[in-house]
């Protein structure tokens, strides 16, 4: 059976794709349709996104003008939130609530639910060619998790508490809560459960990431012939399933101190009034925590890096530059990710003796790192480059990665990390991190697939003004963050003002945070174009980027099943302007003859067999 | 113009150093600081020049080229051997800064306690001994209370003449002072940025802190580790005075001290009825 070549029409392709008509909650609500839990990922991940920013936005207002009032909103904040009704101050108690609950809605709610989620259930399928996830039903409960936890975080505001208020980690004690009655639910109890959730949403989602990729990849995909994308979420999906259980069990033993009050992390002879501690050690679940939560920065991050590869070969229409090394960086990467936690924790009174372990093994990082940047670099080098709206986002990932990696090898270094440790240094780089990378990939992400997923093409204009202004003042708020932690302001803290050594940095507060607001409305740009061109886009073609990677192959908006033709994979999926081809891409599922000459694939012309190299 | 050039030089937003190994500290960080510049520089210069150089024309094809083995190698040892030389030279200062064998012999020792939201120090006055507490022995940790935090028994004359400062402390200059830091509660993180000390100090165990300062002056402490709603205000402040002012203020509190317990001539009841049970 021929299968190099498009059908003729689309009625060809129900033929051998049959799907009875499903009643409309089952294709909206409860779909088991890949493409469309993808959707529901985005939509409330874009939610979430919004609540946490909208946090942040209190934050840096209190941070830049401590203890004046906030505007257009300050008059209608809750009364437990403020000092008195009406006077639009926030408490120091709620000032902890939003910390806690930025970090918590930003990492747990949005760029994982995205990174994983979004990406992982729109591209795994499409670009291994396979009609849908090996275990559709797992999935769609992967996703239903989702929702119901983030209700019951947002819950603590009707806890006695509010919400929780120890940190987006949760240290113990504190987060135990030992002052509150057994069973009482507080914030903090809410918090626990609501994570608890969302980690088994991960390992569902993973689980099946595994299995889809090693069972269901289209005839002839080796593994070294998937796209970077894929290669990176499946190393990423490998590391959510090993490290997110152990995550779970702290969680678990941290919820059975702060509701049941056991004692796990709660040592001898604290004093207070509450009699609920003796025999555990605190240092103990920070141990358990980071081992999870430091993989989980690279579950934040790794896929974005796969989706990048994959943009930037697109748009310099060349193959990514050394394949491979790209793999085993990202394997690399992965491993040394779990061998690292303690780099978290050099002052937290774990011995230093271990600290040598983990800054050497922290430090090893910065070179997969490296290799990264280098081969996109070099993937770059000698392209006909494009600067789409997607290509921008993803260069704004590369050099904010640059940036991001180096900030880390700061605080990679001990001794440094001594004085910038819990600073706001540390605020910048995991903000040039998870912002600058994990985001700009997950926006460059968006663009390069919002056509696939929607049918239609975003609006080009708007997606550029949108990167222009979220890069600039991206840049303005967070690198005086790093100026903020060289001169010593503590991160998680109030009022700066307290202290006479800070009294020169409220300039750099208020400038951030002005430049943090506009940040927050640039974002307006990226919501509107989203949803504007859902009703009003141009009608995408079936590969509009001249990409070579499967999903292109499908539909213009394909269906339940995907593909309209059988799919089998004749090469790799970065063969860009290949000499002896009249078009500059070669799709993955066209057929032909090719050698391999010098780093270059040649096309070899099936009809004369003459092998005609190409110069290079 | 100047404002602006202050900006940029990261290295001039430190707080003034005052500890013996604070420049030290500062001078790793002013290393990576730079290697990082040339780094970046090298990378963006790069990127900059690819991105202008090959920008899109329609007469141009890319280049059909899929990386070389000897390139990856090169570009994987070079970054190899610049980051573990930062490793090492690293590790070899945070040996002597912070390996509990390398803490030096103390001149002054002082046991701090974090508690929300505060700072309470103990001396162990002119006699450079503390008496019978929690820190110094492991059995006393049964007597930490609300009103007797450190544990002291009062029955050890040893301990006469340690006495207490809350939210504040004093140390003499060019001193190796060493802190027994732990907290009755949540965690905290002793933090003298311009000591450039930072130690969590855990509920539990005890933490040693070490530091020499060279500098006299009113400095601050603060907490580095949310510990809840007023974590900010969690703030104490710190004098470094020369030795000759520190003996005098010693002797002052001493004898504050010794007047605050003299009333109680009877011995304090047996330990064990006047503790607060901890489990």
């Amino acid at each position: 059976m021929s299968t190099a070549t498009l059908p003729s029409t689309e009625t060809e392709a129900h033929t051998h794709e049959h799907h009875h008509e499903l009643p409309w909650y089952r294709k909206y609500v409860f779909s088991t349709d890949h493409k469309v839990i993808s959707k529901q990922f985005m939509l409330s991940s874009l939610f979430f996104l919004f609540i946490g920013g909208a946090f942040a936005l209190f934050i840096r207002w209190q941070l830049a003008y401590p203890g004046t009032k906030i505007p257009l909103v300050g008059s209608i904040l809750p009364a437990t939130w403020v000092t008195e009704p009406g006077s639009g101050i926030i408490t120091p108690e709620f000032y902890a609530q939003l910390l806690t609950m930025h970090g918590s809605i930003m990492i747990f709610f949005v760029v994982i639910p995205l990174a994983l989620g979004m990406f992982g259930n729109f591209c795994i399928p499409l670009m291994i060619g396979t009609d849908d996830m090996a275990l559709p039903r797992l999935n769609m409960w992967s996703f239903w998790l989702v929702p119901p936890a983030g209700l019951i975080m947002m819950a603590g505001f009707f806890t006695e508490t509010g919400y929780a208020t120890a940190g987006w980690t949760s240290y113990p004690p504190l987060s135990a809560s030992i002052q509150l009655p057994t069973f009482t639910i507080s914030g903090q109890t809410l918090w626990l459960i609501s994570v608890f959730l969302v980690g088994f949403s991960s390992i569902m989602g993973s689980v099946n990431y595994v299995t889809t990729v090693l069972n269901k990849r289209a005839k002839g995909m080796k593994l070294f012939d998937m796209p970077l994308t894929v290669w990176a979420l499946f190393i990423t999906a490998i590391m959510a399933v090993l490290g997110t259980p152990v995550l779970a069990a702290g969680l678990a033993m941290l919820f059975m101190d702060n509701f049941l009050h056991t004692s796990f992390f709660l040592p001898d002879n604290l004093v207070t009034n509450s009699k609920y501690f003796g025999g555990g050690q605190p240092v103990l679940f920070q141990h358990v925590f980071w081992f999870y939560s430091h993989p989980a920065v690279y579950i934040m991050i790794l896929p974005l890096m796969g989706i990048v590869s994959d943009v930037l070969a697109t748009f310099s229409r060349k193959p990514v530059y050394g394949y491979k090394a790209m793999v085993f960086a990202i394997a690399g990467i992965a491993f040394l990710g779990f061998i690292v936690w303690g780099h978290h924790m050099f002052q937290s009174g774990m011995n230093p003796l271990l600290g040598t372990t983990f800054m050497l093994s922290t430090i090893v990082i910065a070179v997969p790192s490296s290799i990264k940047v280098f081969n996109w670099l070099g993937t770059l080098w000698r392209g006909n480059i494009k600067f789409t709206s997607a290509m921008l986002n993803a260069l704004a990932f590369v050099s904010m990665f640059i940036i991001g990696g180096l900030s880390g090898v700061f605080m990679a270094s001990a001794p440094v990390d001594i004085y910038i440790h819990d600073t706001y240094f540390i605020v910048a780089h995991i903000h040039y991190v998870l912002f600058g990378g994990s985001l700009f990939g997950i926006f460059a992400g968006i663009y390069y697939w919002y056509p696939k997923m929607f049918g239609k093409m975003l609006n080009e204009a708007w997606g550029r003004k949108h990167f222009y202004w979220t890069f600039v003042t991206f840049n303005l708020t967070f690198f005086p963050m790093h100026i903020l932690g060289v001169g010593g302001h503590m991160r998680r803290i109030y009022d700066p003002n307290v202290y006479d050594f800070l009294k020169g940095l409220g300039g750099i507060n208020e400038f951030i945070t002005i430049a943090a607001i506009t940040l927050g409305f640039s974002q307006l740009f990226l919501i509107s174009n989203i949803l504007w061109s859902m009703k009003f886009g141009k009608k995408a073609p079936r590969n509009p980027w001249h990409a070579n990677t499967l999903e292109w192959a499908a539909p213009e908006h394909p269906g339940h099943g995907n593909f309209d033709m059988d799919i089998t994979v004749y090469r790799g999926p970065y063969e860009f302007s290949v000499p002896g081809r009249e078009l500059d891409y070669w799709p993955q599922w066209e057929q032909g003859e090719a050698i391999s000459a010098h780093h270059n694939t040649v096309a070899v012309p099936i009809e004369n067999e003459t092998r005609t190299f190409g110069a290079h | 113009m100047g404002d602006i050039l202050h900006v940029l030089d990261m290295l001039a937003w430190f707080p003034e150093n005052i500890s013996t190994y604070g420049a030290e500290l500062d001078n790793l960080f002013a290393i990576i600081y730079w290697v990082s510049v040339a780094i970046f520089f090298l990378t963006f210069g790069i990127l900059g020049y690819l991105l202008v150089k090959y920008r899109y024309s329609p007469d141009r094809k890319g280049y059909n080229y899929h990386g070389n083995n000897l390139v990856e190698v090169t570009w994987t040892i070079l970054p190899t051997f610049l980051f573990a030389a930062i490793g090492l030279y690293s590790d070899d200062i945070w040996e002597r800064t912070k390996y509990s064998k390398r803490v030096p012999q103390a001149d002054v020792e002082i046991i701090v306690l974090g508690k929300t939201f505060g700072w309470t120090f103990l001396y162990p006055g002119s006699d450079g001994k503390f008496g019978r507490n929690a820190y110094t022995d492991r059995t006393a940790r049964h007597l930490m209370s609300t009103t007797n935090i450190f544990g002291i028994d009062s029955t050890d004359p040893t301990g006469m003449d340690d006495f207490t400062t809350e939210n504040q402390f004093r140390v003499p200059v060019n001193s190796n002072i060493v802190v027994r830091g732990s907290s009755i509660d949540v965690l905290h993180s002793f933090f003298l940025p311009h000591a450039r000390v930072k130690q969590d100090v855990v509920p539990g165990t005890w933490m040693n802190i070490w530091f020499n300062l060279f500098k006299t002056g009113d400095y601050e402490l603060a907490c580095a580790e949310l510990c809840g709603g007023g974590h900010y205000s969690m703030r104490a402040e710190y004098k470094v005075v020369s030795m000759a002012d520190y003996d005098t203020w010693l002797d002052k509190k001493n004898a504050e001290a010794k007047a605050a317990r003299s009333p109680q001539s009877l011995p304090a009841a047996p330990a064990d009825t006047v503790a607060v049970a901890s489990h």
